[in-house]
């Protein structure tokens, strides 16, 4: 069938549409920095709870060896009457804490600031945007839209604007819209700028639904992992922050770096984001295989890609495993964390364009 | 650095997370130790994370060259080349392995270790995860709002009743229950989510069983070349295959005698638009038997769409074209009349280049050089081929007359012509167009160009590791779906009399209340959500020792 052109033009002005969208988000995000409201963020306020609950439980078991009779410490909202602990069984007021459940998200983004929300909205905007022209394309070429390395990188920074919209609404995380969202920008931009490819048909290798399966597989994973590396670079910049505080050789109360996530919010955030894209990559490698079995002959023979994409696999898995041993925590599994989207990037950049293999593919000329 | 579970604020006492390791508490270097130690203490060390991620490393690293080295395996074109371009560097590397990476014995090493280091720890792991599941869940600590997550309520139920009604929605919700055999305490321990274990296992051991799958399909499987021209038929015996690669245990008796029969390929081309002349579809009919004699079925290959014949799989790799050759020679009798496959080159669009060698020609034998050109144009005087399809093709050849060298004992190619005994009979290139002829001088005979068919080239499979790989691919990738998704928790809940409330105040019936204490922890909850769980639990709890009080309100008046 041939190419539709006119779906194709739909589809590029789609894409400068969601490009200029992003860009603005960007702006609301960085807004929020400048002008917003100081607020605590709700993930730093619960690392902030946690650390009081730390100290009432330091007071509770001085108490506890102190005083013989049971203790019951509350350690629910904070200012709530049990917090500190209620004396024994005795006392007047039952002791009553309980957990809070955490605000559905569109009271949670309500509470955001305007400069959120608009931030917010900009995106959400930009993304449905950035869905339509990553579709339309699809339907130009009768084929899954990522067929070559322009219509990857657009297809890959789709799934990270989504996923990231998706887990900062999910857990709150509004101060890294910035990062995340300029960074999906500037690699949008990049592709639209240097690597542009028109709408066209595929060759009959690449002609085959394990392709459609194992590149979206890939492009998913991508997608999250790209989100998964901004969130470490911004881990690494506040952490150095943090040391170097702690060393007095940076003011305290640096307005971007107080309202990021905690460390340990970004840490855990960087290690579901990879938990969620590990798999997704597996499945990747999978589907891969089973196409190189069809087209090849095996299902694994050492080509170039192959040895990539089983070096960043590798890599990866380096970084769950650090994530729990100790002296590799933190700094040094984020650094893992970022190596292998290095090796990620080399692989799309680099292997697919520049060394000879069976994935030549990239239509980048 | 020295121990990865934290001292006491881990509970889960009894094995150590599924991903963490112990590290060896026994350094050799602190007293004299025997051999046993010294072997004791390497084990450990082997099994360690930290060896376990040195290793990781070094698959990671050990894969590089690999894939910026021509491989023997992949390109061993390349390997040639490279000993042309580097000859000095070449052998060194070659004696490093570099140009066999993935069959060096240094990478083998590499991911045996780590095999090795996986098996150490996960061996010893199934064995507590069998414990832990015949066991119960410790019992209720005294206090639980010291754990890490905790709540605390009143019900007014008496103790016994409200530990029952807990017990029902945390069995409810798949907890496996803990409840104290003496009755001076109510309280309850729930543990759920042994799954995540099982998963982190089964991702492990699946990962071993793909390495097995590999080394089955090395010992047990083979790869075959043929290449077969249309009409043609070709029996899967060693003889008959152009390149034969068998496994180590492989022998030609292991073949597949079934014999396949190509009836027509098809090729079509993009006709317009900057992709013009990229292919777009590929079709080969064949008709095969799945052994000598039996009925002809038939079957299509195409690119990404192999045939399975008698546990072999046939793939289509390429293609290109046979032009058909008749030649006369001087007696006026065919010497010569068969599809000859040319080979394309680099020049693109399927400009083909062959020989014909003529054995049986009298009085001297006749060797032909030459291209075939599909859409033949021709640009400033050169032969070029403007489109792959069989548009208007036309063949070019220079034609030899003497000794075809064949019978000196050295193997030839069938694609060259060694003309060493040989002489040129016409200077210059001759065009031939379908149907047309070459007239050799002196009446040494007559070549007609009579038309060309496709060829394809085919690979034979047969890989016996291939199904275990893809079950052990799955299985992996649900282990760690598992290990991933399922979390392992407890969940303690303690009732304790808060004294008898005043009867009739507040129209709550008089009866033993209860505080009711709830704690939850998680066995080092790597990605956190464990307290979203909680708190919405803790409310369930409550809800349900409201509702149950509630009920129990008309009994009490």
């Amino acid at each position: 069938m041939p190419v539709n052109l006119a779906l194709g033009h739909i589809s590029n002005d789609f894409l400068i549409a969601a490009l200029v969208l992003y860009s603005l988000s960007v702006v609301a995000f960085a807004g929020d920095f400048a002008f917003g409201r100081p607020r605590r963020a709700a993930s730093t306020a619960r690392g902030q709870q946690a650390q009081e609950r730390a100290a009432a439980l330091a007071t509770v078991g001085a108490a506890s060896a102190a005083s013989d009779g049971p203790v019951s410490a509350g350690v629910g909202r904070p200012g709530s009457p049990a917090v500190g602990g209620a004396g024994a069984g005795s006392a007047a007021a039952p002791p009553d804490s309980m957990p809070e459940v955490a605000l559905p998200p569109l009271r949670a983004i309500g509470q955001a600031g305007r400069w959120v929300q608009a931030g917010i909205a900009l995106s959400a905007v930009g993304v449905v945007a950035h869905t339509t022209a990553v579709v339309t394309r699809g339907l130009a070429v009768h084929r899954a839209p990522w067929g070559n390395m322009y219509e990857f990188v657009t297809a890959l920074t789709c799934v990270a604007a989504i996923f990231f919209l998706f887990v900062m609404i999910r857990y709150r995380a509004w101060a890294l819209g910035v990062f995340v969202m300029g960074a999906v920008v500037v690699a949008l931009g990049l592709a639209e700028t240097l690597i542009y490819t028109a709408a066209g048909q595929l060759v009959p290798a690449l002609q085959s639904y394990w392709l459609d399966i194992h590149v979206t597989a890939m492009t998913l994973a991508c997608g999250i992992f790209f989100v998964a590396a901004v969130l470490g670079v911004v881990y690494l910049a506040k952490d150095r922050y943090t040391k170097r505080v702690a060393a007095g050789r940076a003011e305290p109360g640096n307005g971007i770096m107080r309202r990021l996530p905690s460390i340990e919010q970004i840490d855990r955030l960087t290690y579901r984001t990879v938990m969620f894209g590990f798999p997704v990559w597996t499945f990747g490698v999978i589907a891969g295989a089973i196409w190189a079995d069809q087209a090849w002959g095996r299902y694994w023979g050492w080509d170039p890609v192959e040895t990539w994409a089983f070096i960043t696999w590798v890599v990866y898995a380096a970084f769950l495993h650090a994530r729990a041993t100790a002296g590799w925590r933190g700094r040094r599994a984020q650094y893992i964390q970022l190596l292998g989207f290095a090796s990620l990037c080399f692989n799309i950049l680099v292997v697919q364009v520049f060394i000879t293999g069976l994935h030549s593919y990239a239509g980048v000329s | 650095m020295t121990d990865v579970r934290a001292p006491e604020a881990d509970p889960f006492e009894s094995a150590a997370e599924p991903d963490e390791r112990g590290t060896p508490n026994r350094d050799p270097a602190s007293g004299a130790l025997g051999f046993t130690d010294w072997l004791v203490w390497g084990w450990r060390q082997l099994t360690s994370m930290r060896i376990a991620l040195v290793l990781l490393f070094l698959l990671a690293l050990g894969s590089v060259p690999g894939s910026m080295l021509p491989q023997e395996g992949t390109d061993p074109a390349g390997v040639q080349q490279y000993y042309t371009s580097h000859p000095a560097l070449a052998p060194l590397l070659n004696h490093l392995g570099l140009f066999n990476v993935f069959a060096a014995p240094w990478f083998a090493a590499i991911y045996l270790l780590l095999f090795a280091s996986l098996v150490g720890c996960v061996v010893p792991r199934t064995f507590r995860l069998v414990g832990s599941a015949r066991t119960l869940p410790p019992r209720a600590p005294r206090y639980l709002t010291r754990l890490p997550l905790s709540a605390e309520y009143p019900a007014a139920l008496d103790p016994a009743r409200a530990a029952e009604v807990a017990a029902t929605v945390l069995a409810g919700h798949g907890f496996r229950l803990r409840r104290p055999a003496d009755d001076g305490e109510y309280w309850l321990s729930a543990e759920k989510g042994y799954l995540r274990e099982v998963g982190n296992l089964l991702f492990h051991l699946a990962l071993l069983g793909v390495l097995v799958s590999v080394a089955l399909g090395g010992l047990f499987g083979y790869k075959a070349d043929r290449l077969l021209v249309q009409g043609t038929t070709f029996a899967d015996t060693q003889s008959a295959l152009d390149e034969w690669y068998p496994g180590r245990l492989v022998t030609a008796a292991d073949l597949g005698p079934f014999t396949m029969t190509l009836n027509q390929f098809d090729a079509s081309y993009i006709t317009s638009g900057e992709q013009r002349g990229q292919p777009s579809s590929f079709d080969a009919q064949v008709s095969y038997t799945t052994h000598p004699g039996g009925p002809a079925l038939a079957g299509n290959i195409a690119v990404n769409r192999p045939l399975s014949v008698d546990g072999a799989k046939v793939y289509l790799i390429g293609h290109g074209y046979a032009p058909i050759f008749k030649v006369t020679d001087a007696r006026g009798q065919v010497v010569y009349n068969q599809p000859t496959p040319f080979i394309s080159g680099a020049s693109g669009n399927f400009l083909s280049q062959g020989v014909v060698k003529v054995p049986d020609a009298q009085p001297e034998q006749l060797g032909f050089t030459g291209v075939f050109v599909p859409t033949a144009v021709e640009i400033g005087g050169v032969l070029q081929s403007a489109f792959p399809a069989a548009d208007n093709p036309a063949v070019s050849l220079i034609a030899y007359a003497g000794n075809l060298g064949e019978n000196s004992g050295v193997p030839q190619s069938v694609y060259q012509l060694n003309t060493a005994g040989m002489h040129q009979l016409t200077a210059d290139p001759q065009l031939l167009l379908p149907g047309q002829s070459l007239k050799l001088p002196d009446g040494q005979g007559t070549l007609t160009f009579t038309g060309y068919v496709p060829w394809v080239s085919l690979t034979i499979t047969h890989d016996p590791g291939q199904l275990p790989a893809l079950i052990c691919g799955i299985a992996a990738l649900g282990g760690l779906l598992l290990s991933f998704m399922v979390r392992r928790r407890r969940v303690f809940v303690r009732a304790r009399a808060s004294g008898p409330a005043p009867a009739g105040t507040d129209g709550v019936p008089s009866g033993v209340h209860s505080t009711v204490q709830i704690g939850g922890l998680t066995r080092t909850d790597a990605s956190g959500g464990f307290e979203a769980e909680f708190a919405v639990l803790a409310a369930e709890l409550r809800s349900a020792h409201d509702q149950a009080a509630a009920n129990r309100q008309p009994e009490g008046e």
